[in-house]
């Protein structure tokens, strides 16, 4: 089994991101507000685009009737910095617009402080 | 995109800051800037409901000044990891000398000022970037002295024209296309914020976005009927930022149309599809998600792979990755796409760079 730390939990915030590596890999580590952290491809899935220069933010909800907005799931939405789509951080990566779609994610626990990345 | 298959990409948005303009601009115009806080007038009601707005989030210049005002940074991000061949600049449409609603000496000024800004550093800082002659339009006499004065320019290919409420192929424009085709310059027309709702915006980003090949339709309609390339037999347009899949579309419809109803517009003495085919070219950004089936037939209800130019629009949110942006194409395709389309086009672009 390939395991490396990629960072320390003190090193993101709740809400934030930052890029790291897993071997070779370029992933991303995100921290959603309720502390969990999450690893995934630090590559858009769409044209390919660097996801840690994107933003995490919240969602504008799928419930919404026309002409509401309901702001929700704030710091758990991925935002690619090229186009804008947007990935679900706590549904596997799933991009809000297709489902279907979603970006690569890694296996990840904590140890003391030392975030761990792992196959 | 294979490393072998050179690129000259069609559409790079260089962006000045305002104040960056003042000493190419003489007063009474530089104090409207410098004291007086002037910005271009912008008309719609939302901004681009992106990560950054109009640029691509990770294009910011790293000390906070905005995308695609550092050439340093661009060659890095853009020119020097993609391995452009050549690169077309576009302007940021900020300012839009053409798209000002009066006040058109200030319009003129901004013209200047900005072809000498861009010539001083842009074109002759990097052998890969060819340049876009601005002019204010309105003031079609001053924009024809413009051309002449900086149309010379060996890396000045074409003149500008933004998409907004004026349409083009009217007559009185024309010596402007006149100018442009005695100094061997193409006219690339590009959208600035056409009110692409029957004069108006409609409520959402979304719905603007989706329609501005609207916009860039209306205007080669415009051109074609009002028989431009008739009378400017050498000129050429290529229609930037406004996509490709709604060619075949417009080829049929003027097609069909000419045959009913030439009688209109004599002056023009072949079909439409066939003027578009030698005189209008299109950048393929912002391209839709096609898969390779999906894109050899739309080439082929065009009746050519010569009229589409490949753009990457950089440093836009919506810009399109060289590698990624259309599906997998044959060498020789890709080859017309990525280069050879953009090359035959433009007169002033050379076989190659001088090494
Ligand atoms: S590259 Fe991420 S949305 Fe297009």
């Amino acid at each position: 089994m390939k395991e490396q730390v990629v960072c320390k939990t003190t090193d993101i915030q709740p809400g934030e991101m930052m890029e790291s590596y897993f071997g070779k890999q370029n992933v991303l580590i995100c921290r959603t507000p309720d502390g969990e952290f999450y690893a995934f491809m630090n590559q858009c899935n769409h044209q390919g685009a660097p996801l840690h220069r994107g933003m995490i933010c919240g969602a504008t909800t799928d419930q919404s009737e026309p002409g509401e907005y309901h702001y929700c799931h704030k710091g758990e939405i991925l935002r690619c910095p090229w186009h804008g789509r947007e990935f679900d951080i706590k549904n596997e990566g799933r991009m809000l617009a297709n489902p279907d779609k979603k970006i690569p994610s890694f296996n990840i626990r904590i140890e003391d402080e030392k975030v761990i990345v792992y196959k | 995109m294979p490393k072998q298959i050179p690129l000259v990409d069609t559409d790079i948005h260089e962006r000045v800051q305002y104040q960056e303009l003042l000493e190419y601009l003489d007063e009474p115009f530089k104090h409207y800037i410098q004291n007086c806080h002037w910005i271009q007038e912008k008309h719609m009601p939302y901004t681009q409901p992106s990560v950054a707005g109009v640029d691509r989030a990770d294009a910011v210049i790293p000390d906070g000044r905005p995308a695609g005002s550092d050439l340093a940074f661009m060659q890095e991000q853009l020119l020097d990891d993609i391995g452009h061949e050549f690169g077309i600049l576009t302007g940021a449409l900020d300012p839009s000398p053409s798209s000002m609603h009066g006040w058109h000496e200030m319009a003129v000024a901004l013209a200047s000022a900005y072809n000498d800004w861009q010539i001083d550093k842009w074109l002759d800082k990097d052998e890969r970037l060819y340049g876009s002659v601005h002019v204010a339009a309105q003031d079609r006499d001053e924009a024809v002295k413009e051309i002449e004065r900086v149309g010379t320019h060996p890396k000045m290919v074409q003149v500008l024209l933004p998409i907004d409420d004026i349409m083009w192929g009217d007559p009185y424009y024309h010596p402007i296309f006149e100018a442009a085709e005695k100094h061997n310059l193409m006219i690339g027309m590009h959208h600035n914020e056409p009110p692409v709702y029957y004069g108006k915006w409609p409520r959402y980003f979304i719905e603007w976005h989706t329609l501005i090949p609207t916009a860039h339709m209306k205007q080669v309609t415009n051109m074609i009927f009002n028989g431009v390339f008739e009378k400017f037999p050498n000129l050429g347009m290529i229609m930037i930022e406004g996509g490709f899949t709604f060619i075949p579309h417009m080829m049929w419809k003027m097609d069909q149309q000419y045959r009913d109803l030439r009688h209109e517009v004599p002056w023009l003495k072949r079909k439409p599809s066939d003027v578009m085919k030698e005189h209008v070219r299109f950048c393929t950004q912002p391209s839709e998600e096609l898969n390779k089936k999906d894109f050899m037939s739309l080439i082929e209800q065009m009746g050519t792979d010569e009229m589409i130019c490949f753009a990457t629009d950089y440093p836009h949110w919506d810009y399109d990755s060289p590698h990624r942006a259309l599906p997998n194409l044959d060498p020789k395709l890709k080859k017309k796409i990525y280069f050879e389309n953009a090359k035959n086009f433009y007169p002033k672009i050379p076989d190659t760079k001088e090494r």
